[in-house]
């Protein structure tokens, strides 16, 4: 067989020619982990715990208008740590609003900076990132800044952005590559639209906004970009919250709309045009029906394309190793041990089909898989009950089933509902609205009206939440529930 | 063009020495006042310095290492301190990398490895 050598100190990395698979002595590494996400950190710093060598590849391809981010993955940089922290400046705003009713008296207007807000986030994130940066050294994990791929069943190629490429081989593998935003495929769409990928690190203020959208991502960022007091549209093709509970996502549309955000329902953009030049120019979108023939148009300063998110999987060599992938959504299944179709081969995070995109969700399938592979332990990644937050203006928490997904599995005959409106205490003073925060629960009546479903709008719902998450982990029944003494006055005692 | 030292005492010296070499790449050691005999009151700090002084030939080109001893204990225990309240220091010895969110703290002075990363990487 004829074998290509690398102009490398390595002599004994060769590239696999002929079919022929050189056996090497031994591995490189015993664990390499493509991408240094949410999932993929964790994972490797739990090897390094057991005394194994591994070795992770982080790589972020920058996007259309070439924004880029350091080591975490999506949830540190372009996720949920800038989503809070802006979600959290626009609540301010409405604090400072509300304060004026509690006696606080300040003269002057308040207004906000863009670029005072971004620039704090975003060196909160630069200190996480380099936190992460110390904590795999100081755990003897290798990083790499490169685009890692596999060549080969033991070997995979890492390319850094000077193009150099490196071999390295090991025994074990996890795909932890996650996603990116997916963007309409309509002209002007990659040259002139953002994704929340830019969002978060955008040099100037947005300005008036249309977000193309209707997924969680969708509604908290127009939700905290209305907050900070721009002109927001969200254009909607069908449902608000895909997935969700409907009766809470529409609670959570209903709200927006009267706090400020303008709604275009059952339209899809076909074109994104620039009227304008600048920091933001002006751009004019053409959006079509999908009722019927009509066609409006609509001029804004940015567009926000917040339609979904694909996997990157397609291009990281998966066919040469034969990991299958689902091909219309590039998901990676797995069994419930995260294991790929190839045995040395598994995968964690928001890439896994018909599993939960959640951070903590990938953090803990990637510590479980890890002790299983490398401490003898047998515990699995418990992805029932998980609970979410959504941080839309008005806050979503939810654990369990939706109302539409309970009656579906156990019949309408079969569940009760509880629900109640409150008003939240903090909320009197400054006559906020009286009748949106609310609360439901599900019970199973056939086993001991147990509760399979909690849902919360109202402030701190993430709190809220992941008390109620524990104990319905725990068996939590309605009789329970009762009998459990209320905190007051706080909202979570509804 | 390789890097240079510059050794400076309290916060306003610190200061004008890194705004005058706006636009170089600074790197900052903070310890803790030293004694006729030369040693600082600060323990981690004796410790640290070594390290660091070990890998300053990692520097990038034109860089500016600034040697910086905060004050005596006194000083550096007030909450107060100008280093706490404007840069954000929370102990000594720190090493960071001016203008940007990279440093190390304490006992990550002691690693070489650490520290090497500090000087060379993005």
């Amino acid at each position: 067989s004829v074998q290509a050598q690398k102009e490398e100190d390595n002599p004994e990395k060769t590239m696999e020619v002929n079919g022929l698979t050189p056996v090497p002595d031994s591995y490189d590494y015993d664990l390499i982990v493509i991408g240094g996400g949410s999932g993929g950190l964790a994972a490797a710093k739990e090897a390094a715990k057991y005394e194994k060598k591994v070795m992770v590849l982080d790589f972020v391809t920058p996007t259309p208008q070439g924004s880029s981010w350091g080591l975490g993955g999506t949830c540190v940089n372009v996720g949920c740590i800038p989503k809070k922290l802006m979600h959290q400046a626009a609540l301010l705003g409405q604090a400072l609003q509300d304060s004026r009713k509690f006696g606080w008296q300040f003269t002057e207007e308040v207004k906000h900076s863009w670029m005072t807000m971004t620039e704090s986030v975003q060196n909160y994130i630069g200190s996480l990132n380099w936190g992460y940066r110390v904590a795999l050294r100081d755990t003897k994990v290798t990083y790499e800044n490169a685009y890692g791929e596999f060549v080969g069943p033991h070997t995979i190629k890492a390319t850094n952005k000077k193009g150099i490429e490196k071999l390295y081989t090991a025994e074990r593998f996890i795909i932890a590559t996650g996603e990116r935003p997916r963007y309409l495929g309509i002209p002007g769409d990659k040259e002139y639209c953002i994704s929340s990928d830019d969002l978060f690190s955008l040099p100037y203020c947005p300005g008036k906004t249309l977000v193309v959208g209707a997924s969680y991502v969708a509604l908290e960022c127009a939700g905290f970009l209305a907050g900070l007091g721009l002109d927001v549209t969200v254009m909607v093709r069908s449902i608000l919250l895909r997935g969700f509970d409907q009766d809470m996502a529409n609670k959570i549309g209903e709200y927006m709309k009267e706090h400020g955000v303008n709604f275009i329902r059952e339209f899809v953009p076909i074109k994104v045009e620039q009227v304008e030049e600048g920091t933001p120019g002006i751009l004019k979108v053409t959006a079509k029906s999908t009722m019927g023939d009509q066609i409006i148009e609509g001029e804004y300063n940015t567009v926000l394309l917040a339609i979904g998110r694909d996997p990157c999987t397609r291009k990281i060599g998966l066919d040469k190793v034969g990991v299958n992938i689902n091909e219309k959504t590039g998901k990676i299944p797995v069994n419930d041990e995260e294991q790929t179709n190839v045995p040395h081969i598994y995968a964690v995070g928001d890439i896994l089909q018909g599993k939960l995109e959640l951070t903590p969700v990938a953090i803990q399938a990637g510590r479980l898989l890890v002790r299983r592979l490398y401490a003898g332990a047998t515990t699995k990644c418990d992805y029932v009950n998980v609970p979410t937050t959504v941080f839309t203006p008005l806050e979503y928490g939810a654990c369990g089933y939706s109302e539409e997904t309970a009656v579906e599995k156990f019949g309408q005959e079969n569940i009760e509902v509880y629900h109640s409106h409150f008003w939240p205490l903090e909320w009197t003073v400054p006559s906020r609205d009286n009748n949106k925060c609310y609360a439901k629960i599900i019970c199973n009546i056939q086993d001991n009206e147990r509760v399979i479903g909690f849902h919360v709008l109202g402030p701190n719902a993430g709190e809220v939440t992941q008390g109620f998450a524990a104990a319905i982990k725990c068996g939590l029944t309605k009789e329970q529930l009762d009998s459990t003494i209320g905190i007051h006055p706080v909202c979570a005692e509804v | 063009m390789g890097w240079e030292e510059m050794q400076v005492r309290g916060y306003p010296e610190f200061v004008r020495t890194a705004q005058s070499y706006h636009g170089r790449p600074i790197f900052a050691l903070f310890c803790g006042d030293k004694d006729a005999e030369g040693r600082s009151w600060c323990p981690d700090c004796v410790t640290a310095e070594p390290v660091v002084r070990k890998e300053l030939h990692n520097l990038p080109d034109q860089s500016v290492f600034i040697y910086c001893l905060v004050g005596d204990r006194a000083y550096w225990k007030d909450p107060n301190n100008e280093f706490r309240r404007n840069l954000k220091l929370t102990g000594v010895p720190t090493l960071l990398k001016y203008g940007t969110p990279q440093k190390l703290v304490e006992e990550e002075c002691f690693k070489a490895e650490l520290v090497r990363m500090l000087f060379t990487e993005d």
